[in-house]
């Protein structure tokens, strides 16, 4: 209680209450939310540079570039090193698996494919939900009843199972899974824009805005969409975290997967028939989605917090 | 009064009527997009890739699929509601057939894990509400934070390791121990058969492969609820009647999980439904991992490795209805035990 009450003295001290600086020193204040954030932007910013130098390497024809920074070639067996055991060499940190790869570059291989899985699919999420939200929101009525009926039948799949049934069906590659996860992504940003836009629906500023007759597209976006959109941010960054668990499910099922491109929910799915003797293959690649899920989490929550202060 | 309960609960059936048409057009939509002609349909009828093109189209006018799509959703319809979900084309037979045999066994898994999730989160939240602020709260919402970025495999890999591998405490894979003879079918579930049988030993060794799948599930998705709870719980002990009842002289537990818990568990009815949805999406996953034969085996092992869109289509639908129901149910309870809810 007290420390609701002075944090929202503080922030009633430092003038402004939005923007990147206000965020970032209002994360800084909560050890979880800062460690959620050193996180999210390691992952990020590890996940551009290494995608960078696997599209390049592509390019140019020398696929060497993609693990320059590795400590050993993510796709190179080595048969002799089967099923070596982690040990204290960058190689083998986290072992390798059984045919002799090392897991340690193979998971830092991967990282920039769920990034853009999660980049990609949230911002989809957020396009369509933001449409259809606000629009069911603000006109009401019959066109509201219709797409909160469309938002419910699809919230009321388990996600995964509607997500294996999509991208299976079309083929399971790569662009499918994208597609699968942001047709059943949207609807809970739908369902969060239109709770918003009803809020602010009636407020004296919309109505000041109609008397003005701003264009309608000015009006969408300047007046109903950036208002609506705080508690939004918060919930997509953990949802960042969503789509990666999502995406690691599929893939340790093998939808979406491609050969010679390792996977993390790949690997944990492979590792098991390692199990019990060679724990560390499926432990590792599935201990780094936690973490990495945790990053978002954490964020997410800090996040929500924020918004939650600020708007009281 | 009861008339407005009664209205209430006739709207909510109607909503949940409408989202369910919404989700078979959604599905035949889809399933249209990838096998948009007749001729690719059938083909997963036929396993032999050398069929000729005339038996092809027969197959596919069989099944109506020259109709155009609103005529055959409107069947499919019509066929639902007459208790016919469709031949499957991989096995050949009915598929209520198949699905009556495969969920019972996914609900016998399904339920009582979502009964442990409630269970596993309400305590941690009353834990956490009554300690809020120390290290006890701290460490719940650790926990719980934690169980809710983990990929569900992970989760039923460690438990795997530890208490099937490590120490050998429950068996690590199957249903049942396979050398016992399954007793006579009656319900569907194997459990009750054994119950119905007098057979103990099937009883013993299906509940003891049950544990680990069923804890694996609880410990994916209690943290919605203890979070919920949590929250609900802290209202609820700040309010007049339990500063009243510690006035009285209860102790803080009798308090927390007495007065408190009965008043604040009502917000956490509601989110069994969303709860029971994520228990069976998890329960793909525990599935496969301890090779437990449900409707999860079954819709991957033909409904996605054999595209037996049939089944998918069943199976998705029967998950819809099922989440519906419940969402439905958590609906009406929620009106009868707090009579706001009926105005808005």
């Amino acid at each position: 209680m007290t420390e609701t009450a002075k944090e929202n003295k503080k922030d009633v001290k430092e003038e402004p209450t939005s923007g990147i600086k206000f965020y970032f020193h209002a994360i800084r204040r909560d050890k979880l939310g800062f460690l959620g954030l050193i996180i999210v932007l390691f992952f990020f910013g590890w996940s551009i540079l290494e995608g960078a130098l696997q599209l390049i390497g592509g390019y140019i024809h020398r696929e060497s570039l993609g693990w320059a920074l590795l400590p050993s070639d993510p796709l190179k067996p080595s048969l002799f090193n089967a099923f070596h055991p982690p040990a204290l060499s960058w190689t083998y940190l986290l072992g390798a698996n059984a045919e002799g790869e090392s897991i340690l570059s193979r998971i830092f291989y991967a990282m920039p494919r769920d990034a853009l899985v999660s980049v990609v699919v949230v911002l989809l999420a957020v396009a369509v939900g933001m449409l259809i939200g606000v629009i069911a929101g603000y006109v009401g009525g019959i066109v509201d009843d219709l797409l909160m009926r469309l938002t419910d039948a699809i919230l009321a799949f388990p996600a995964i199972i509607l997500v294996i049934a999509v991208a299976e069906i079309l083929k399971g590659n790569f662009n499918a899974v994208i597609v699968g996860l942001s047709l059943v992504w949207w609807p809970t940003y739908a369902r969060l824009f239109r709770a918003q836009t009803l809020k602010i629906k009636e407020m004296d500023y919309i109505t000041a805005a109609k008397l003005y007759s701003v264009s309608k597209v000015k009006f969408f976006f300047k007046y109903l969409v950036l208002n609506t959109i705080d508690p939004i941010i918060a919930y997509s960054a953990l949802d960042f975290g969503n789509v990666i668990l999502a995406y690691s499910t599929l893939a340790f099922f093998g939808i979406g997967v491609t050969v010679n491109i390792p996977e993390l929910g790949e690997m944990a799915s492979d590792g098991l028939s390692g199990l019990p003797l060679y724990w560390w293959w499926p432990i590792f690649p599935s201990l780094t989605i936690l973490i990495i899920v945790l990053g978002f989490v954490l964020l997410g929550d800090r996040l929500q917090d924020i918004i939650q202060g600020r708007l009281a | 009064m009861g008339y407005g309960l009664l209205a209430f609960i006739l709207k909510r059936i109607g909503y949940a009527v409408v989202s369910l048409i919404f989700l078979i057009v959604v599905l035949f939509a889809v399933i249209n997009i990838i096998l948009p002609s007749p001729i690719a349909k059938a083909r997963i009828y036929v396993r032999n890739p050398h069929v000729p093109y005339s038996e092809l189209q027969a197959i596919a006018r069989e099944h109506g699929f020259y109709k155009p799509l609103y005529v055959q959703i409107l069947d499919y319809i019509w066929n639902v509601l007459h208790g016919n979900l469709g031949m499957d084309p991989v096995y050949g037979v009915p598929e209520t057939q198949l699905i009556m045999q495969y969920l019972p066994i996914t609900l016998e898994l399904v339920i009582p894990a979502t009964i442990l999730t409630v269970i596993i989160g309400i305590v941690m939240g009353a834990i956490s509400a009554s300690n809020r602020g120390n290290w006890k709260d701290l460490l719940v919402k650790g926990i719980y934070l934690t169980s809710w970025s983990s990929p569900s495999f992970f989760i039923a890999t460690v438990i795997l390791l530890i208490f099937a591998y490590d120490l050998g405490l429950f068996p690590s894979s199957g249903m049942v121990n396979p050398l016992l003879t399954p007793p006579p079918n009656v319900t569907g579930f194997p459990i009750l058969n054994a119950i119905i049988a007098g057979d103990t030993t099937y009883l013993v060794s299906s509940i003891r492969h049950m544990v680990l799948p069923v804890v694996s599930i609880a410990l994916v998705s209690f943290g919605v609820i203890t979070r919920l709870a949590r929250s609900s719980l802290i209202e609820s002990l700040e309010s007049d009647f339990s500063k009243l009842s510690l006035m009285k002289g209860k102790t803080k537990s009798q308090v927390t999980y007495g007065v408190a818990l009965r008043n604040g568990s009502l917000p956490i009815v509601t989110l069994v439904a969303l709860l029971f949805a994520q228990s069976i999406a998890g329960d793909v996953v525990v599935e496969d991992i301890f090779d437990y034969h449900g409707l999860g085996y079954y819709l991957l092992t033909t409904g996605i490795y054999q595209l037996d869109y049939v089944a998918l289509l069943d199976i998705t639908l029967i998950d819809g209805v099922l989440v519906i129901v419940a969402n439905l149910i958590a609906d009406i309870l929620y009106a009868v035990l707090d009579p706001r809810v009926r105005i808005s």
